[in-house]
Formats: structure tokens, C-alpha cells, sequence
């Protein structure tokens, strides 16, 4: 615990979009030398704070004082020469540079200008050294870890001489190994006198690495409390403003006949296989969860089971029939439900109303259109039926998707696609971007859906929740399923020793490893 | 914890009830009034913006616009001019506009149209012994599948080739006229014309249609309600037929099923993808369907003027039916509106050339700043709505 003087201080700050109040008189101090992490649902307005921290937007009202000194960055440069530095969730690396070339890019040791790349390479190996960062100065971007990516970025800000470092949801992209080695790097900071500001919403990681956590709600600073005299259950409440149920509600595991079988699937895209001999297995009664690396073959294994990607070799089986690259049309015909990984692209068409992406694929069923007519008195009371049972919050089911929150369309989303009581469901990345109160309710909607007989294949980015509500678990890794566990014999180090394919072919005794 | 959600449940429900959602017989947009305030708000800024041009040819404004209205709606003669000029006008706006809202960028009506008046032009002199009432659908349709059948290569190079459809369009416009002047001049030529008095050449043109080709004028339907059209206008029933085709594809877009394809593919190909619509095979039907719209266009000249088919048949009717179709937002109603707006600044042209001496390029410039002006007032206005409608959605969120 720090009880030092403050290093940075928010004193009211208010900022205004039009239609909504992002920041509301924000104020808290951050004590120098302590990691201070802020804690928020998405919307809560954390983005919004940094950016006016870091000097992108300017405040409507409220001020910031720096080491006891009012300021007002016009530009993050300002504030990085000040000594505040932000590393974004989306990295900004030049991918062909090397790692010494990205972190002196922009601030350049020249003589005479022509830059020095002994010289640069030298203090970026210092840098490396005096906070514990290991990575190599001189190799490309391109070839190194996203943990190790990150570190770069980290070394950018520390090499302007940043003695405020702001990380802005740091361990979304990380794996659980990555996620270990960056706290231990957050620990070397504060170590070093470093200021670190977390931006995040896993309550279980601010937690552990925290010594101060602010909680953001609506743009209102709930509160400002030590680390270590809260729970998380206290937490989350905090943000969600109810009390949140950690324990979702499931029935005892009952599994009944294979509904999905994939067998050997390959598929091949621009010369690479993408889906490399892929076999995997999800029964009535269970949730099947597939954990992974994004990237290593996930979109395609859904796409290709949707019939929305065409499969080079293997087979998809539905029960019992085989439906392989047949039209998704063909494919949802057979109580098939798709939460796709996108939203945005895949899920929902944003400009149409929410009655029309609520009928979308069922819009020719006897029940909405009869001789070529929509039956709009059908559709509109499903709609609202569904809108209600989902919990979907909008105005009027005749406005916009896109008029929606991110919550509420993929809570469209799941309203459409659980009518008719689905088989089958493969949702993909279901929680990405939502609150906890969203991600909470979908959770238990894939458990309700498995408790009435559903075969679930979850694919998930999210380690936490393969875990939280799997029956069973693979890791993807290269498009190949590496090793698969039941409920209870997987545990984070071992799934994550998979997904970065640092361990390979548990199932198969490493004989289709590549 | 599930309590407090049971309860948010039921109040969501209450509220639900003590504020039914309207039930109209099809769910209609709101801020109507605002959609029809700004075409007009953009025809008079066009209108200031065009009066610089007349000042610095040295013409007053007013009295220009004024003889351009008295002109244009103080004779029964304009009048029946605007909607004749404004009746092709409809059928290319019509075709783009189905087009546009999957998406497609029909940028072939032209040629489109041009091979539908070939194709109907044959039906309608080869085709000899009918009665009316068989030959005159038939040449109708005709003019239909002309349109389709050039609309059909586009769309099967796209759907199976990913050629995207303006190029090959516009290509196949250039092919359609070529082929046409060849199919007149050196194929179908008539050469049993008569020359009178020995003076002159032929016409370039093909045989005269049979009387049972040809479209009845509107001069019948006029009396009916008491209007003595003048007896040179041209102006047939092609004009009712557009508009009631307009409200048909009304139907076909906002109250059926393949509607609900047509406007989900053009949003979002992907998302329709996903949903289990085949967006090839809506394109495909949505692409034809434009095409033998467009072979529809050239009709009201063909068969309700001329009576034949020369080689300096109208020509244009499908770039100014991709104005029409912008300038209307592809609303149906909005299309006949537009054509009739293009209607009148065509006849409303020709008025202030005449009596006021203005040159005729005024009319170009009007027509050209009225377009620009109508789709940036409508953006402004899109995006206002766009925030209105965010804005009740948050609030209905934070109530529940």
C-alpha cells in the first residue's frame, strides 16, 4: 500500500459528447510510484479519461495537475515530453522495423542527422535491462510474441522518460503465461519509481496487481479504494451498480448422442491450410469449449461448419448427415444456431430495424410471411416477445440495430437465434466487448441452452469463460485441435502451455503435430 | 441477485404495456416530415444558388424563375409535357433505384433501354394479325426481356467472376448503341419508305410498328376527369403504368420476404450470408429485375410517340435516371416526384429560353445544383436522425 504524494491528480473532469456525458466530474489522485488501476464496463468512460489525460480530447471543464502543477496537453506528444505515455490495447508498431528502430521512431538519437544505430541499439538493450524486459533490440517486429510486442511498446514510453505509463487494457491480447510475465514487468516499474496507471475490466487481474483501484460507472468515479480491502464480488457491484452472480446456474452434466462431428477437417486459403486435419467432437447436453490463440484457425472452423468457408478435405457432420459445404441456408435449416465472432459484420445488418434482423433467415417461414407478404402483426408480436425474453432494452423494435448498445444487439442477436429451441449452437467469441451484466446473462443462456439438451461448441478468445462454462475443452492451435480435457483437468498454465504451442498433439501422441 | 432481475423483468413487461409500440399495418419511419422538408429546402437553395449565374449573364432572377413556373404550369400543354418527359424518366429511375438497394450500381440502363426498344420494335412490325390486347402486352413485354437479357451478361460475370458491374456496364452501353445502329441501318432497315416528291433520303429507321403495337394516349382517361388534353401530347398510359409499377416495387422492397433479402444483402452481404440468404442469388434476381425495368424505359417514346425505331431515338434516359434515383433516395414515391421535378426544369427550360432569352445551359445548371444540394441536405439530415434515434435508445437504457 502507497500513501505517497500524489504524482497526478484529476480534479472534475467533465467532458461531453453529444447525446451523452462520457466523463462526470472525475476526480481521484494517483500516488506516485503505485499501480493504479481503473476499473470500468465498457462505456464506464475509461477510454475517454486516458485520451483526455494524454492530452487527445481536451476537457469541458475539471483540470490536471502533474507533480503539483496544473496542465493541458494539446497532443500526446505534449504529455509524452511531459513524462506521461500511454500504451494503447491496439499496438502501433512498424512491423518490417526492429525492435530498436520502433522504440527510437520519432525520437531518433542523430548526429548530424543521421541516425546511430549502434547507439540506439545500446540504450534500448539498457533500457531492456534496468526494468527486466527481455526482448531482442535487433529483431524485426514481425517475428517476435504479441507479449514481446508489447513490451516494445512499453519501451517507447519509458524511452521519452515516461514516469506516468498508462496501459490500456494490457492483457486482452495476452495468453495467461504472457499475462504472468507482464505483471511481473509492471511490479519491475513501480520498482523503479514508475507510476503505473491499468486500465481494465478483469477484476480477478487488477486484484493481484493493483495497489489502488478506481472505479469508473457511467463517467462517475464510484469510488477509490485500496486494493487490498476489497473483494472482487464488492468490485463488481461497484461497477455494474446490483450485485453480480459469479456462479452461474448450471444443471448436472448429462451428455447424450454426438450432434456435431468434425472430422479431419482442412481447409486451405491462399496456399496455407488454415484448418489443418481437424476432429472434434460436441454431444447433446454439453459445451464444448474451444480455447486459442486468435487466429490459429477459429473463424474458419466456424465458417466452415456454417458453410460460410469451403472445406478442402474432412467432413461435418450434423447429426448424422453429412453437411459438408452445403449452404448455410442448408446448414440452419437443421436447428442450427450461430452467434457469430462479429457482430457488427456477420451477426446483424446495422441499418435495417431490430424486427427485420429478428425474422433475418426465418423472414420465408410460414409463421412471418404467407403468398409473398410479410405478416407484420406475426413478426411484430414475436419480435416483442423475444426482445422481452432476451431482456433487449431499446426504445421501439422499429429503430435502427445500430441505434443499439453492444450489449443489447448481441442480446439481439441470441433472441433470434434461441427461437425454435436450436440443436445445435456454435457461438463464437459470445462475450467479446460486452459489460459484465451482458456477459453474465449470455453465459447462462448458453447454460440454460445445455441444460435443455443443446449441443454447444463455444469458442472463446477468453480463457476465463472456456473455463467458467466448458463441459469439455480443446485448444486450437495452427488449426489443429492439440489436446483436449475434460471439465475438471484443465487449469490455465496447462491450456495456455497449448494455445501458444509450446506443448502439442496431446490426444493423437504428437503423431499429426506439425 | 435473481430477484433483482425478475423484477427489472416485469417492469421492462409493465412498461411494454402502458406504452404499446404502434402497430401500424407496416412498421413506418419516423421523421417523415423532415425527409420531405429537405428536397425542398434544396431546390430553393439550388434555385439562390443558380440566380448568381443569371446575374452575372445580366437576367433578373425572379422574373426568369417566374416565367419558368407560369411557363411550365400555366398551360395545359406544359403540363402534359412535364409528365411525359417526366414518364421515361420514372422507368430508369425505378431501375437504378432497385438496383441500389442491393447494392448494385446498374449503370447499364442505357443500353438496357435501348436493346428492350429494339426487342419490342421487332415484336411489334414482325409480329403481324393480333389483337391489341395480345400484341400490345407482348411488345410491353418484349421491352422487358430485352432489358433483362442485356442485364443478364453483367450480372453473370459478377456473381461468377467478381467483374463488378459498372465496368461491365458501361461497357455493354457502348455495345448496346453500336449494335443497335447496325440492327437499324444495315438489318431491319425499312426500305419500302417512300420518298415524297423524289426529295431527301430515308429515314434510318425500322418497319412502322402494327397498330396494335402501339400504347393508347391518356387523352381518353383525361376526359374522364374533366381535362381536355391538347391533341398533339404524346402522353400515353406508360405514365400509369410506371406509376403503379412504382408502388409494386414499393411492395416488393418494404412488405415481402425477398424484399427483406434484397435490403439485407445491400446493407450487409455478410450478415445476410450468415442469416442463410444466398446473396448471389439476390443479386442475380435483383439484377435481371432492373434490367427489364430498363428495357421499359424506352417505351413510352417507342410505342406512345414515334411508332417506329430510328437511329436518333432518345438517348440519356439511363444517366438521368441514376440523378432521379439519387436525387430520391430509391423511394418510389420520391422517384416519381424527382422525374416530374426533371420534368419540369426540362419544360420550364425550354420556357425561359424562349420568352426570356436565357440560354438553355441554365436548365443544366439547375438540374446539376438541385441534385448536389438534395444529397448533401439529405446526408446532413440522415445524420441528425442517425443521432436523435442513438440518443432515445441510451435513454431507454438507462430507464429499464
Amino acid at each position: 500500500m502507497t500513501n505517497t504524494t500524489p504524482v497526478l491528480q484529476l480534479q472534475g473532469i467533465t467532458k461531453r459528447f453529444p447525446g451523452v456525458v462520457a466523463n462526470d466530474r472525475v476526480t481521484f489522485d494517483v500516488g506516485a510510484g503505485e499501480i493504479h488501476a481503473v476499473v470500468g464496463e465498457n462505456g464506464a468512460g475509461k477510454s475517454t479519461l486516458m485520451k483526455i489525460v494524454t492530452g487527445l480530447y481536451p476537457p469541458d471543464e475539471g483540470r490536471i495537475v502533474f507533480k503539483g502543477r496544473p496542465v493541458a496537453f494539446r497532443s500526446p506528444g505534449q504529455a509524452i515530453a511531459a513524462g506521461i505515455g500511454i500504451v494503447h490495447q491496439h499496438f502501433m508498431l512498424v512491423d518490417a522495423f526492429t525492435v530498436a528502430e520502433n522504440v527510437i521512431l520519432g525520437a531518433e538519437p542523430a548526429r548530424l542527422g543521421v541516425i546511430d544505430p549502434k547507439t540506439s541499439v545500446r540504450q534500448v538493450s539498457e533500457l531492456c535491462d534496468r526494468f527486466g524486459l527481455k526482448v531482442d533490440p535487433s529483431a524485426r517486429v514481425e517475428d517476435i510474441s504479441v507479449g514481446e510486442q508489447q513490451r516494445v511498446e512499453i519501451l517507447k514510453v519509458l524511452y521519452r522518460g515516461a514516469e506516468v505509463i498508462i496501459l490500456d487494457e494490457p492483457t486482452a491480447v495476452l495468453v495467461p503465461q504472457e499475462v504472468e510475465e507482464l505483471f511481473e514487468h509492471l511490479m519491475a516499474l513501480k520498482g523503479q519509481g514508475k507510476t503505473v496507471i491499468f486500465i481494465s475490466h478483469k477484476l480477478d487481474e487488477v486484484l493481484r496487481v493493483a495497489d489502488v483501484i478506481t472505479v469508473l460507472r457511467q463517467g462517475r468515479v464510484v469510488g477509490t479504494v485500496p486494493a487490498a480491502e476489497v473483494t472482487r464480488e464488492r468490485l463488481a457491484e461497484m461497477m455494474v451498480g446490483r450485485p453480480v452472480l459469479f456462479d452461474l446456474k448450471r444443471g448436472p452434466a448429462a451428455p447424450g448422442g454426438v450432434v456435431l462431428s468434425v472430422e479431419g477437417l482442412t481447409s486451405v486459403n491462399g496456399g496455407r491450410a488454415v484448418l489443418d486435419d481437424l476432429s472434434l467432437e460436441v454431444r447433446a447436453g454439453e459445451i464444448y469449449g474451444l480455447a486459442g490463440v486468435e487466429g490459429n484457425g477459429q473463424t474458419e472452423l466456424a465458417e466452415a461448419v456454417m458453410g460460410l468457408r469451403a472445406v478442402t478435405a474432412g467432413r461435418v457432420t450434423l447429426l448424422g448427415e453429412d453437411v459438408t459445404n452445403l449452404s448455410t441456408g442448408e446448414v440452419r435449416r437443421r436447428r442450427v444456431a450461430y452467434i457469430p465472432e462479429d457482430r457488427h459484420r456477420r451477426g446483424l445488418v446495422l441499418p435495417m430495424t431490430v424486427w427485420e434482423n429478428v425474422i433475418l433467415g426465418v423472414h420465408r417461414s410460414p409463421e412471418f410471411s404467407r403468398g409473398g407478404r410479410l405478416l407484420f402483426r406475426s413478426i411484430l408480436s414475436s419480435t416483442e416477445e423475444a426482445v422481452r425474453r432476451f431482456d433487449v432494452r431499446l426504445a421501439s423494435v422499429l429503430a435502427p440495430a445500430q441505434t443499439l448498445s453492444g450489449g443489447n444487439q448481441q442480446k439481439l442477436i441470441l433472441a433470434r437465434e434461441f427461437r425454435g429451441d436450436p440443436g445445435f449452437i456454435l457461438a463464437s467469441q459470445p462475450t467479446r466487448g460486452l459489460d459484465i451484466g451482458a456477459t453474465e446473462f449470455v453465459r447462462q443462456e448458453l447454460l440454460n441452452a445445455r441444460d435443455r439438451g443443446a449441443a454447444v461448441l463455444l469458442i472463446s478468445a477468453d480463457l476465463e469463460e472456456v473455463l467458467s462454462i466448458s463441459d469439455r475443452i480443446g485448444v486450437i492451435y495452427n488449426g489443429h485441435i492439440q489436446a483436449e480435457f475434460g471439465r475438471d483437468e484443465a487449469d490455465p498454465r496447462t491450456l495456455g502451455a497449448y494455445m501458444t504451442g509450446a506443448r502439442t498433439a496431446r490426444r493423437e501422441g504428437g503423431s499429426a503435430a506439425s | 441477485m435473481t430477484e433483482t432481475r425478475t423484477e427489472t423483468r416485469e417492469e421492462t413487461q409493465k412498461e411494454t404495456r402502458q406504452t404499446p409500440v404502434r402497430r401500424p399495418r407496416g412498421p413506418r419511419r419516423k421523421y417523415a416530415l423532415l425527409d420531405l422538408a429537405a428536397p425542398v429546402l434544396a431546390v430553393l437553395f439550388a434555385m439562390a444558388v443558380a440566380s448568381v449565374a443569371l446575374l452575372v449573364i445580366g437576367k433578373n432572377p425572379l422574373a426568369v424563375y417566374g416565367t419558368m413556373f407560369a411557363f411550365s404550369f400555366g398551360r395545359l400543354d406544359s403540363v402534359a409535357a412535364i409528365l411525359y418527359k417526366a414518364t421515361p424518366l420514372i422507368f430508369s429511375g425505378l431501375a437504378v433505384a432497385v438496383g441500389f438497394r442491393a447494392k448494385l450500381f446498374n449503370i447499364g440502363v442505357e443500353g438496357q433501354y435501348l436493346i428492350g426498344a429494339f426487342c419490342a420494335s421487332w415484336v411489334g412490325f414482325a409480329v403481324k394479325g393480333l389483337p391489341a390486347a395480345v400484341h400490345l402486352p407482348l411488345v410491353v413485354l418484349a421491352g422487358a426481356l430485352g432489358g433483362a437479357l442485356w442485364a443478364l451478361v453483367p450480372i453473370w460475370l459478377k456473381v461468377k467472376r467478381g467483374v463488378h458491374e459498372v465496368i461491365s456496364t458501361i461497357m455493354l452501353n457502348h455495345t448496346a448503341f453500336l449494335l443497335l445502329h447496325y440492327l437499324i441501318a444495315d438489318v431491319f432497315m425499312d426500305k419500302t419508305q417512300v420518298i415524297v416528291g423524289g426529295a431527301g433520303s430515308p429515314r434510318v429507321r425500322m418497319p412502322l410498328m402494327e397498330p396494335t403495337a402501339l400504347m393508347p394516349k391518356l387523352h381518353g382517361l383525361a376526359d374522364l376527369i374533366g381535362v381536355e388534353l391538347p391533341s398533339h401530347s404524346s402522353l400515353n398510359w406508360m405514365l400509369v403504368f410506371g406509376i403503379l409499377l412504382a408502388a409494386g416495387l414499393w411492395y416488393l422492397v418494404w412488405r415481402t420476404p425477398f424484399g427483406v433479402e434484397l435490403r439485407a444483402v445491400g446493407h450487409s452481404p455478410d450478415a445476410a450470408e450468415a442469416a442463410g440468404i444466398n446473396p448471389s442469388a439476390v443479386y442475380f434476381k435483383t439484377f435481371l429485375m432492373s434490367g427489364a425495368i430498363a428495357g421499359l424505359v424506352g417505351l413510352s417514346d417507342l410505342i406512345g410517340h414515334f411508332g417506329y425505331l430510328d437511329i436518333d431515338f432518345p438517348r440519356g434516359y439511363g444517366f438521368t435516371g441514376i440523378a432521379v434515383a439519387l436525387v430520391a433516395r430509391n423511394n418510389s414515391l420520391g422517384i416519381i416526384l424527382a422525374a416530374l421535378l426533371f420534368g419540369f426544369l426540362s419544360r420550364g427550360g425550354l420556357g425561359i429560353q424562349v420568352l426570356e432569352k436565357v440560354p438553355m445551359e441554365t436548365y443544366v445548371i439547375l438540374q446539376g445544383l438541385i441534385i448536389l444540394t438534395i444529397v448533401v441536405f439529405w446526408e446532413v439530415i440522415r445524420r441528425y436522425v442517425r443521432a436523435r434515434q442513438k440518443r432515445e435508445e441510451a435513454s431507454a437504457d438507462a430507464q429499464c
